[in-house]
């Protein structure tokens, strides 16, 4: 019921589809475009596992449907790096050591990417308040606080 | 040299890529029915009737399974690993398990009934329609009341809650110390229930091919070759039919090890239907489903002399088991607990009493620490207290009574023997690390201004590597606690590692790969480690209990140790020479004092191709190790940290925490500081936020999603000041201890002390874990008489 | 969750037409509140209708000495905004408290106001701001919005549209989070304005209320000592596992204390 046909960029490709506008965008872009890359983690949109980018802004794609962005553009940790060169950020993380099972990390990066479009030199502080809607169990937070500080760095420095 | 350096990991490129694997990623060339399942809302309650058939006939249905349908088919209920005996040979009261409760539900949460659909929305409606009509009977939940003459009994057929009763160390001698002691400190120290909420939730994917009849089933688990056995006496499928797979794993922390309902129904109900099913729990069905942790109540006691020297400690304690016993059975409370008791102290005499019981709970397993974060809990509380009410400084008391180097090793007084460590040294470094001296002065400045912080700190050792199979047999387990790697050098010299341990976060596929290139001499490029497979890994045990270095590791520093004695004769004979005039040299072999040389691909294409070899050296280049390891091994840690407490909102923050560990050998420094910051997060988690709260009237499970279950956040938390010390386990070539459980034994302890630090002043002497700032405030207010 | 139609009007007329006309229209802002409800059953909306395509829903401005914010402005915004920071800093630490940072890029000041959760920050905010809702038909002044537990001053088909806010002479923000869900266990939003103070205070009870007692002597000096001593009956207070009735008394009076320090600061 409901088919709602929705077209938006994702990573750059316009992608079409008529879906069911329960369909959440998560569920969209894991179960009908198979990026995976992007996670549940909860069910009260606190995890902040299932983060992408809505418009260039950091969103829950657990708490939005597909169907609302129409004509969107849409970015998943899968659109991140370049192509074989990773993400400034995602290699920050990787020296880092700011990821253990990794399934908070796309999430946690996502978020990361906007913290350096926002801040040029962002404290411990700072960086741990804009990481308050991204949990993690394994990492302690330690390493992805330096992971985030270093990867605003190599940003900025280039 | 790659052991001991911080080698960047070699599987994050996927991670960080969002490549992950993990099973709700698995992608079939057939479509993937959905389950889900009809949970009780209620505590205690005899199952009256179940109808299925309005759910049966609703759209996209494929079938609705109930337990009757599940005993129908010829399987079996769960049973444990780790039946526990007491002293006297008595086995504990052990029930077996239905997966799908059939006569009675026991705990809100249980699951009644399954239902597979085409697609996720069809089967939860589904599972909502499947009618289930309840004789609702009193619960309990407080594990204090367990054993209540008017508790409601579970299992009407042990007529009982008592699973089984243990006692340790040697009453007689406690007695007699606190007689003589010139002060006594009593605390009561409940050890709140948590849970491990790995961000990824529990998923399984299975599949059944039936012209073969064979079964694929991946899991989200730690210990897939354990899975399988489950499966033997589930669903009775022999080993050899049935491949278990644990690709990525987001997080287990002990959890993951149980044979959860979910496992064995999902494989069942792929049979059923004729297609692959999954089944991905919502983070709710998580928190109520997923094992619980600790959930003790103690009562301790501690006995000094005039000289602020411990006497003894005594302790009496009920632990939670839930509704059943984990898979661990009654070894997490009635025995991993007590071999702590003595933490890093040199205490002549401990007296524990330990009564584990039945309530009307979720049932409790291991999750990090098993058991021994409430050890270290308990007795660190109590010496904090005495500390206070004997006016010597924490820190001081503690140092008086330190297990000394030249003690060692130094057996306790549960009969438990740490084999090496130098605790002062720990002490004196965390000191320096943490500035205590300077902490003091500034704690004495603040209170002038009405500031109240608070000094904590904890020592501990703890009991890693689980362990030699004999000792662990002795203690109930009907597995094997070795492990096992396979190193097989391929013609072209390159290296796959199959190992029997299974990362979801630890990182063995550089720390193996570490272990290897050194044994090997080779590069670590060159290798390739393969975990979570049944049909590509001999039996392994998995990863849990901080084990894996100390087992799966040794097995592969073993498996290529036997590989280089091998390749050491065939190069000798290709380079017709002694294998005693051999040197290795940038991986290959050359032979001492010439330019003759080989390379370790030549050998090893040499041992695959070539014919002419040393008699009686067989053809291959393949080692598989099972390492059973001589001894547990006791790793230990000393913890200070530094809390703010704010009296007018009870409000805590955690301003700094340092940790000093001695882990052995180590590995991979990186690694290894990333192991200790997520354990003391969580540890700290269980100190000041996390529970699974039960209403104590009805049992209603009250923390049902992450608004109520408070977890952990990066904004709570200091970044952690870490520094180690390195005394080498004696009982492997290595050296090496284990280290991922050191954070969750040491934080709730140190935590907690820290806020009674701040907070003794104003009377307050206890406050029950976790330490939120409601419970702060009430507390200091009765102090007060408000 | 249930299935839905789902709507999408560009234009606030068009969004109250729908609303009007059809049977359970639900508007969609954020969806930070509305859209777990939905994933663990407990709301069951038929018809959604996204009010995210209406751009006039949006903006932050100054109109005299009335700061405006457009009903769709998500909190991020509002929280760095320069307006808003020069105009009511209150409101911008308030809305930077909502949640948590990817929460507050979706959510929505509207949405909040509309939704009326006992332990949302905003209704606070307005109540202790003296603000005005406009909506699709009327103005409401904060006092007659809300009521209690998800209930407002709203009638079928009225939207939001924007908040007017006074500039008050002083206003401060103080509020105690509960660890688990980030909402407050007790806010409080105080300010004054032309010899008027007012002391709102939400997570305490099932309503947003104004402590008369504290708001009088305030009235005489705007300062923490005059209002330290007040105690708050904990009689009809919220009691739930994270906090007691008599916990959350004592943080109203807490609060309100530093809301005021926060003021005057």
């Amino acid at each position: 019921m409901s088919d709602n046909e929705v077209s938006m960029k994702v990573n750059g490709s316009t992608v079409s589809a008529k879906l069911d506008s329960r369909t959440l965008l998560v569920h969209f872009l894991r179960e009908h475009l198979n990026l995976t890359g992007t996670h549940v983690g909860c069910d009260t949109s606190q995890c902040g596992a299932c983060t992408v980018h809505v418009n260039g802004i950091p969103a829950k794609s657990c708490s939005i449907f597909a169907v609302q962005l129409e004509n969107a553009e849409v970015t998943t940790i899968e659109g991140v790096a370049n192509g074989n060169d990773l993400h400034p950020m995602q290699k920050a993380f990787r020296d880092n050591h700011g990821l253990q099972c990794g399934y908070c990390t796309p999430g946690m990066i996502m978020q990361a990417i906007d913290i350096a479009r926002r801040y040029d030199k962002p404290t411990e502080h700072e960086i741990r308040h804009e990481l308050e809607g991204n949990l993690c169990r394994c990492t302690g937070y330690h390493n992805i606080v330096k992971s985030v500080k270093a990867g605003v760095k190599a940003i900025h420095d280039t | 040299m790659y052991i001991g350096e911080p080698v960047l990991r070699r599987e994050d490129e996927k991670f960080l890529r969002g490549k992950g694997q993990y099973v709700d990623d698995i992608r079939l060339t057939e479509p993937i029915a959905h389950a889900a399942y009809t949970r009780t809302p209620h505590a205690h309650a005899k199952i009256v009737n179940i109808s299925t058939n309005k759910a049966a006939s609703m759209p996209g249905v494929l079938a609705v399974l109930t337990g009757r349908d599940w005993l129908d088919a010829g399987f079996g209920e769960a049973d444990g690993v780790w039946p526990v005996k007491d002293k006297d040979g008595k086995t504990a009261n052990t029930v077996n398990r239905p997966f799908l409760a059939v006569e009675k539900v026991r705990y809100v949460g249980e699951c009644v009934a399954m239902v597979i659909a085409e697609d996720r929305y069809q089967a939860l409606d589904a599972a909502e329609a499947v009618e289930v009509s309840y004789d609702v009977l009193p619960a309990n939940a407080v594990t204090s009341k367990a054993l209540d003459e008017d508790a409601p009994i579970l299992h009407e057929e042990l007529g009982t809650n008592l699973v089984l009763e243990t006692h340790h160390g040697n009453k007689f001698a406690v007695d007699e110390a606190f007689s003589k002691a010139s002060h006594i400190t009593e605390v009561e120290v409940p050890s709140n229930r948590v849970t491990a909420c790995p961000i990824e939730p529990r998923s399984y994917l299975g599949h059944y091919d039936p012209i073969n009849d064979q079964y694929t089933f991946w899991s989200s688990t730690q210990a897939p070759h354990i899975v399988r056995k489950y499966f033997t006496n589930s669903m009775r499928i022999p080993e050899h039919k049935l491949r278990v797979i644990a690709p990525d794993v987001g997080g287990g922390f002990g959890m993951k090890l149980y044979h959860y309902p979910e496992e064995p129904t999902v494989l069942w109900a792929a049979k059923v239907v004729g297609k692959p099913v999954r089944w991905t729990g919502t983070r709710s069905e998580s928190l109520v489903s997923d094992t619980h942790a600790r959930d003790h109540f103690t009562r301790g006691k501690i006995a000094f002399d005039t000289n602020g020297k411990i006497l003894a400690m005594s302790f009496r304690t009920m632990a939670a088991y839930g509704a059943y016993e984990g898979q661990f059975q009654a070894s997490i409370a009635n025995a991993y607990h007590y071999c702590l008791l003595s933490c890093g102290y040199d205490i002549p005499a401990i007296y524990a009493e330990i009564k584990g019981v039945y309530t009307n709970s979720t049932p409790v397993d291991a999750y990090r620490g098993a058991g021994r974060p409430e050890a270290v809990y308990q007795v660190e509380r109590l010496i904090e207290n005495a500390a206070h009410e004997l006016g010597i400084d924490p820190l001081e008391l503690r140092e008086r009574n330190l297990i000394q180097a030249n003690q060692m090793p130094y057996k306790t007084a549960v009969d438990i023997t740490y084999n090496v460590a130098d605790l002062p040294v720990l002490m004196t470094k965390a000191k320096k690390l943490a500035r205590y001296d300077e902490l003091r002065e500034e704690q004495e400045n603040l209170r002038k201004k009405g500031i109240y912080m608070g000094i904590g700190t904890c020592v501990f050792f703890d009991m890693a590597g689980a362990g030699p199979t004999k000792m662990m047999n002795e203690l109930g387990a009907k597995i094997g606690c070795y492990d096992v790697a396979s190193c097989r050098v391929h013609p072209s010299g390159k290296v796959t590692i199959f190992a029997g341990s299974h990362s979801h976060g630890q990182a063995h596929e550089t720390t193996w790969s570490q272990i290897a290139a050194d044994r090997l001499g080779c590069d670590i490029e060159d290798i390739e480690l393969v975990e979570g497979d049944t049909d590509r890994v001999p039996f392994g045990i998995g990863t849990w209990g901080s084990r894996s270095l100390s087992t799966a590791g040794m097995a592969v520093a073993v498996s290529a140790d036997r590989i280089i004695e091998k390749a050491n004769k065939l190069a000798a004979h290709m380079l017709e020479c002694a294998v005693e005039d051999l040197i290795r040299e940038e991986g290959g072999f050359t032979v001492k004092g010439t330019d003759r040389s080989i390379t370790f691909a030549d050998v090893a294409d040499a041992a695959y191709h070539r014919g002419d070899r040393p008699e009686g050296l067989e053809i291959g280049l393949e080692e598989t190790v099972f390492y059973d390891p001589k001894d547990c091994n006791y790793p230990s840690a000393v913890h200070i940290c530094v809390v703010l407490v704010d009296p007018k909102t009870g409000n805590v923050t955690l301003r700094d925490y340092t940790a000093v560990d001695d882990v052995g050998t180590i590995i991979n420094p990186m690694v290894l500081e990333g192991q200790v910051h997520g354990g003391l997060v969580q540890g700290i988690g269980q100190a000041l936020m996390e529970e699974c709260a039960y209403d104590s009237e009805t049992g209603q499970y009250v923390s049902g999603t992450f608004m109520d279950y408070a977890m952990p956040r990066a904004s709570d938390l200091p970044s952690f000041a870490l520094d180690s010390y390195t005394t080498l386990d004696p009982d492997n070539p290595l050296g090496i201890k284990g280290a991922g459980e050191s954070g969750t034994l040491g934080a709730p302890a140190c935590v907690c002390n820290a806020i009674v630090d701040a907070i003794w002043g104003l009377g307050v002497q206890q406050v029950t874990q976790p330490m939120t700032p409601r419970k702060i405030w009430h507390a200091i207010q009765n102090a007060n008489g408000n | 969750m249930f299935e839905f139609e789902y709507h999408r009007p560009e234009s606030i007329e068009a969004a109250v037409k729908i609303l009007k006309d059809i049977r359970e229209g639900q508007p969609l802002a954020g969806g930070m509140s509305l859209v777990p409800t939905m994933k663990l059953r407990l709301s069951e909306p038929r018809e959604l209708v996204d009010l995210n395509a209406i751009a006039d829903l949006r903006g932050i401005y100054r109109e005299g000495d009335n700061l405006v914010i457009g009903a769709m402005t998500r909190h991020t915004e509002v929280a760095k905004s320069e307006i808003v920071l020069d105009a009511i800093p209150a409101i911008a630490q308030l809305a930077g408290g909502i949640g948590d940072p990817l929460c507050r890029n979706r959510g929505t000041i509207g949405g909040s106001v509309a939704f009326n959760d006992p332990v949302a920050d905003y209704p606070a905010g307005l109540i202790g701001l003296d603000a005005k809702i406009h909506t699709s038909e009327r103005v409401i002044a904060a006092d007659e919005f809300f009521d209690e537990l998800y209930e407002t001053a709203l009638v079928k088909g009225e939207l939001v549209t924007k908040i007017v806010f006074p500039l008050p002479e002083k206003a401060g923000w103080a509020k105690f989070s509960n660890l688990a869900s980030r909402y407050a266990i007790v806010a409080v939003m105080v300010s004054i304005s032309g010899g008027i103070a007012r002391v709102a205070v939400t997570g305490a009870k099932n309503k947003v209320f104004r402590v008369s007692e504290m708001e009088a002597r305030l009235n005489e000096s705007f300062a923490a000592d005059a209002i330290k001593d007040i105690k708050i009956s904990p009689d009809g207070m919220n009691a739930d596992i994270h906090a007691d009735a008599k916990y959350r008394s004592n943080l109203v009076n807490v609060l309100a204390v530093r809301a005021v320090e926060s003021a005057s600061a």
